[in-house]
């Protein structure tokens, strides 16, 4: 991948988005933090990403709401979206997400507890 | 205390009263006499006597007229009506009115004897009547349940404060009323309807859940609802019996349990997660190199953080199930090939073992009306636990019939099996089989309670046969939504072998 490659991401929990950061730029990827829903918009808006990965349980705002947000904004609506679910949150998510498609818009999703690598690779997939 | 009868002999002639009532005292009763019939109401008047011996033919009022004015004034006090004529037509007048027997004179002592003892076991039965149905009328008045009888009439025979007040009922007294009258609850009518058409050979509990505001007695509170028909010797329906039970405590504390263990679970596992992760980002020696025994260590680390992760969500996904939130979210589903999906999903578990996973005969398309996450919840602790529980280069298979309305998957595997006294506990939460050959299967003991409760929440049913030594097999029911025609010609079974 190039260095140009912006992702975005973006959870509530600091030492996260760290762990997921220091993966993402070893895998030469450029990335910006942010570490709720509102917060996210104001890095989007200054720093287009091409990709975002995006905590669904979050203050201020989801997941779910800025990812149907972006979806909905023809300006941005391009940006790929990876939603971290927990397990539990699958129920509501995933399952039934990627059959329908109804309740979130997002381009996959990786549950939690988050496999690196596999996050990586499905990172290169959605690009 | 024993009973002693008391008794009053009212007879004009001086030899009959004293006669009688030495033998009477004698015969341990304790007796009284009067002359005429005016002193014998006036005795009566003060005390209580149980048996009147009274004359009918007396100077002064008649034991007729006499007996008419007894039966008003204690109509519990068993009358015997003695006739120095025995004409048909005075006892029998004197039955009309009241009377309980009558002796016709001269009579001997033993005729006397056996005309009381008579009017004993009478005045008896009549005790025990009144003590039993006292101590049932108290006993029902005090139970905090709600209890109602009706008879087939659907008229109330029985209601107690309690079931007033469950139904919200503030009018005044309901006995003989129409049960429609007092009980506004559809629920509650019907399941007495339910009761009291009850065909004869037929006796069951129809239960029932009830939300507080369905019977009037308030927001937030939950009833329990039991009804079941009474009859007689022969079978008859008399009438049926309701009660109701106050569970909203219990809903209340499941609730509260059910929130906790959600709460500490999202508490638990969101920085475990975040541990996970640092733990691979050392390891991939994103934060500096790393030794090989610190690679080693650190991987141990993870291990131990996954499987209590993976516990946390067992116990989420227990909470979940429990306060039933999921059970709403169902679809139709093709349980044939979500077995096969997860047969081939459990391929890899089973080779690192050398253990042959195959599938039996499964039919085609059984549909069932489902959560798909947790039936595969379901498929996949069955799978894996006969996985773990197999020693190396066993087997397990996997077969799914239908049966009377019913898909019917059978897991069965060449175990280590489980004992008569950890069957009956495996499915409780947290139980682990211990022994040597278990001792290294890591594991949290909640796999199987979790199945039983999402089989449970979808009507269905949990079984396992057991031999030690010889394996186990699971069987699950789930009721069938339709089974779809397949086409004549295709065979009905899907293709027999490993996948």
């Amino acid at each position: 991948m190039n260095a140009q490659t912006h992702i975005l991401v973006v959870d509530d929990d600091p030492d996260l988005v760290e762990a997921l950061a220091m993966k993402l730029a070893s895998k030469n990827f450029r990335v910006t933090r942010a570490y709720d829903g509102v917060e996210a918009w104001e890095k989007i808006r200054a720093d287009k990403p091409d990709l975002m990965i995006l905590d669904v349980m979050m203050p201020r705002k989801n997941g779910y709401q800025l990812c149907d947000e972006i979806k909905a904004d023809p300006q941005y609506k391009n940006i790929a979206v990876i939603l971290l679910t927990a397990v539990a949150d699958a129920v509501a998510t995933t399952s039934y997400t990627h059959h329908d498609g109804k309740k979130t818009l997002a381009d996959d999703y990786i549950p939690k507890p988050i496999d690196l690598d596999k996050l990586v690779s499905m990172v290169n997939d959605n690009l | 205390m024993t009973f002693v009868p008391r008794i009053l002999i009212v007879d004009d002639e001086k030899r009959i009263r004293s006669g009688c009532v030495k033998m009477l005292t004698e015969d341990g009763f304790s007796a009284t006499s009067a002359e005429t019939a005016e002193a014998g109401l006036a005795i009566i008047k003060k005390e209580h006597f149980d048996i009147i011996l009274l004359d009918l033919m007396m100077s002064g009022m008649s034991g007729l007229d006499a007996l008419v004015q007894l039966r008003m004034l204690h109509p519990d006090t068993v009358v015997i009506v003695i006739t120095g004529y025995a004409t048909l037509e005075y006892s029998i007048e004197a039955m009309k009115r009241g009377a309980f027997d009558f002796i016709p004179k001269p009579f001997s002592p033993e005729d006397l004897r056996r005309v009381v003892q008579k009017a004993v076991e009478y005045i008896r039965t009549l005790q025990d009547i009144a003590t039993e149905s006292s101590r049932m009328r108290v006993l029902i008045n005090h139970l905090s349940d709600g209890v109602l009888a009706v008879d087939s009439q659907k008229k109330i025979v029985l209601a107690n404060p309690a079931v007033l007040k469950l139904t919200g009922y503030e009018g005044s007294a309901v006995i003989g009323r129409q049960l429609s009258d007092v009980v506004t609850c559809p629920d509650l009518i019907s399941s007495l309807d339910q009761a009291l058409g009850m065909p004869l050979e037929e006796f069951r509990e129809i239960r029932g859940e009830l939300n507080g505001l369905a019977v009037d007695s308030g927001e937030g509170t939950v009833i329990g609802v039991r009804c079941v028909p009474f009859r007689d010797r022969l079978g008859r329906t008399l009438g049926a019996v309701l009660v109701l039970h106050d569970i909203t405590a219990l809903k209340k504390i499941d609730q509260l349990k059910s929130h906790f263990v959600s709460m500490v679970a999202h508490e638990i596992r969101s920085p475990m997660n975040t541990v996970l992760a640092q733990i691979h980002i050392l390891m991939d020696g994103l934060a500096g190199n790393v030794s090989e025994k610190q690679k080693e260590i650190l991987g141990r680390c993870a291990e131990k953080v996954t499987s209590l992760a993976e516990m946390t969500t067992q116990l989420l996904d227990l909470a979940k199930i429990e306060s039933g939130l999921t059970t709403g979210e169902r679809e139709k589903l093709n349980l044939s090939e979500l077995l096969l999906q997860q047969l081939s999903f459990h391929q890899d578990q089973a080779a690192h073992k050398k253990i042959s996973l195959s599938a039996g005969p499964i039919a085609r398309n059984l549909l069932v009306m489902a959560n798909p996450y947790h039936l595969r919840e379901v498929v996949a602790n069955l799978l894996s636990n006969a996985i773990k529980y197999t020693p190396d280069g066993g087997c397990v298979i996997v077969s799914a019939i239908e049966r009377n309305s019913y898909a019917c998957i059978r897991v069965s595997d060449t175990g280590f099996g489980i004992s008569s006294e950890d069957l009956k506990l495996i499915f409780n939460r947290f139980y682990r089989v211990k022994n040597e050959n278990t001792r290294f299967i890591i594991g949290t003991g909640l796999g199987l309670s979790i199945v039983k409760s999402i089989v449970e929440a979808h009507q269905g049913r949990v079984v396992v046969e057991s031999k030690l030594g010889r394996g186990s097999v699971f069987s699950v029911d789930l009721p069938l939504l339709l089974l779809e025609p397949s086409p004549p010609s295709a065979p009905d079974l899907c293709e027999k072998g490993r996948l």
